[in-house]
């Protein structure tokens, strides 16, 4: 339903060479077509890799990256996809992997492409985990949300969905023990979202960035572009052995993973800045700001002037 | 418009049919309306046309006014719509009033124009809407001499009223009623028409959005009157509602005079009242 544009060379072999850093140990091919293809990235550590898609009846809000960690005692669940079926289908692979009770959860930050697939998870009992302001963001979207979601994936792929809300808030610091490995959860300040949180499986020194990063697929403001970039600073200074994109390969390597996207959000605040100097208005803005980055990202021409738009409301009272 | 029965204007426009189905709205009196179930096909023009204008005859598409809208909205919270008057149109201005027919509260915006709105130019009014529903957006421009003139458009958008507006609620209400005033010179000193931004750190809370720790309404409070003057003259006073979205931000001309500072009042329905100054011109 969309048309793709053709990404840069220069972020294809970026891309690449991070993914290549970090060999599978172990490929879980799709044997059964109701599973969801995933790797394992480091001991323990798997990935699906959501399509660079907006959400359709054939994708089945299949579009974002969906991950699980394995302890000794139990699994935790981080991101769950935008759909139920979708959902369902990563769960099946996790029941490929290990019979271990899945216990913990955890939503990125509230946008259905990672949280609409909670439901799936319903029969497990698990711990729902997010940020403390996760629940405020997702509740009063949540009609918006569902109603899009209908439309866009139709009644089929939208059967079973629900707003399932955290019930352990996050804030600041929480870390949950999987037995022999723990995962560290630290709520960010207002950057992609206002709820945005990133997990450190401390065992494999592998950091889940949710959407605080995009490759390939264009980066989606909706909280601060100014926060966003001062966060991209601060992590772009942070040691692990690898990072899991929100939207992206299943695995890739700082600081260049975030180089793309800090050029990126830098080029719209810039154009933004500039074009706010001269006078010029918001509408004036959706035609220019940040176009120089068409040819890096895909869905580029789905977001790019929702992004202009959030960054000029923003940094207009700058 | 501008004239005393603009409150009676506005209540008639709060009167009409959510058409989205939203059980109720709380008005700036806080009045509950009564849950109507709507049918999303209905033309609603017809009987917003009836209780705002009456039976006076509107000029559809004439050329006295032109409405700027994107036909799809990418962020339905915040639709950019701009308003021109071409220079065509000599007539000083009485009044004009932004209609979104399939809105909770259809009336957007009634200005009302002074003496310092400005002939002689290209005239112009823009601001940032919110769209609930696939509707019609119409600007109605009322010359002096009493002529209806209306231009619409059609946008396709979802979910602007119903949704949270605010990215970072937190942030935003830190600064509530902070404003900021601007002027801007025209290219050519030959011509007499200035423009002027004024922008106002507001929620402009709709009260159709739940408090999720209280599961309380979180009640509407939005700018309900902006008074603009140029040198003690008045550009233009304009009732609002809701659906001018967060933070307004309205940019429009106004006549040049021995004194182009432009003094702003704006009143919000909590009665809080907010007044700002523009600094040197352009800056």
């Amino acid at each position: 339903m969309c048309e793709l544009s053709p990404i840069s060379r220069r972020n294809a072999v970026k891309a690449a060479l991070a993914f290549a850093a970090s060999p599978f140990l172990r490929y879980v091919p799709t044997y059964a077509a109701d599973h969801a293809e995933v790797s394992e990235i480091a001991p323990g550590v798997f990935v699906h890799q959501g399509r660079y898609e907006m959400q359709s009846p054939e994708n089945r809000g299949d579009m974002a990256n969906a991950c699980f960690v394995v302890g000794n005692e139990s699994v935790a669940v981080i991101d769950t996809l935008g759909s139920a079926v979708a959902g369902s289908e990563l769960r099946n692979a996790i029941r490929t992997v290990t019979s271990k009770p899945i216990r913990y959860v955890i939503n990125t930050h509230m946008h259905p492409d990672h949280v609409f697939g909670n439901a799936a998870f319903k029969e497990d009992n698990p711990i729902y985990v997010g940020h403390l302001k996760l629940a405020r963001g997702l509740a009063s979207r949540a009609e918006r949300y569902l109603a899009i979601n209908k439309q866009m994936l139709g009644d089929e792929a939208f059967g079973g969905i629900e707003i399932i809300l955290p019930a352990l808030a996050v804030d600041g610091t929480e870390t949950l023990d999987l037995g022999g490995r723990s995962l560290v959860l630290e709520t960010q300040p207002t950057a992609h979202t206002d709820n945005d949180m990133t997990i450190t499986d401390t065992a494999t020194d592998t950091l889940f960035l949710g959407d605080l990063l995009f490759s390939v697929h264009v980066p989606t403001l909706d909280g601060s572009i100014k926060g966003w970039l001062v966060l991209l600073d601060d992590l772009s200074r942070k040691q692990a052995a690898r990072v899991v994109p929100g939207h992206g390969p299943k695995a890739m390597e700082l600081p260049g993973a975030l180089e793309p996207e800090q050029r990126y959000l830098a080029a719209i605040a810039s154009d933004v800045r500039r074009l706010i100097k001269e006078g010029k208005t918001l509408e004036d803005a959706t035609e220019v700001a940040g176009f120089s980055e068409r040819d890096a990202w895909k869905l580029f021409d789905q977001y790019h002037v929702r992004n202009v738009t959030a960054a000029f409301a923003e940094l207009e009272w700058e | 418009m501008g004239e005393p029965d603009e409150d009676g204007l506005m209540l008639a426009l709060k009167s009409l049919v959510c058409p989205s189905g939203v059980a109720a709205l709380a008005s700036a009196a806080f009045i509950l309306l009564a849950p109507v179930a709507g049918n999303a096909d209905q033309d609603a023009w017809p009987q917003l046309k009836l209780q705002t204008f009456g039976d006076r005859p509107i000029q559809a598409e004439d050329g006295a006014v032109v409405l700027e809208i994107p036909g799809t909205a990418d962020d339905a919270s915040l639709v950019p719509l701009t308003v021109r008057v071409p220079p065509a149109i000599t007539q000083k201005l009485k009044s004009l009033t932004l209609i979104i027919d399939k809105n909770p509260d259809p009336l957007v915006a009634a200005l009302s124009f002074g003496p310092a709105a400005g002939t002689g130019g290209e005239r112009s009014f823009s601001t940032r809407v919110r769209i609930d529903s696939f509707s019609h957006v119409r600007a109605i421009l009322e010359t002096e001499d009493g002529t209806l003139h209306m231009a619409t458009k059609f946008v396709a958008a979802a979910g602007g009223c119903g949704a949270m507006q605010a990215k970072d609620p937190d942030a935003e209400t830190v600064d509530l009623g902070k404003m900021i005033v601007k002027t801007f010179p025209p290219a050519l000193d030959s011509n007499p028409v200035w423009s002027g931004l004024v922008m106002i750190k507001h929620p402009n809370q709709n009260g159709m959005q739940l408090n999720i720790n209280t599961a309380d309404i979180i009640p509407a409070r939005f700018v309900k009157e902006v008074t603009v003057k140029r040198g003690g003259e008045l550009v233009f006073q304009m009732q609002s509602t809701f659906s001018i979205s967060t933070n307004p931000n309205f940019r429009f001309t106004f006549g040049r005079g021995a004194d182009n500072s432009l003094d702003v009042v704006v009143k919000d329905t909590d009665s809080a009242v907010f007044t700002a100054q523009s600094g040197p011109s352009g800056s």
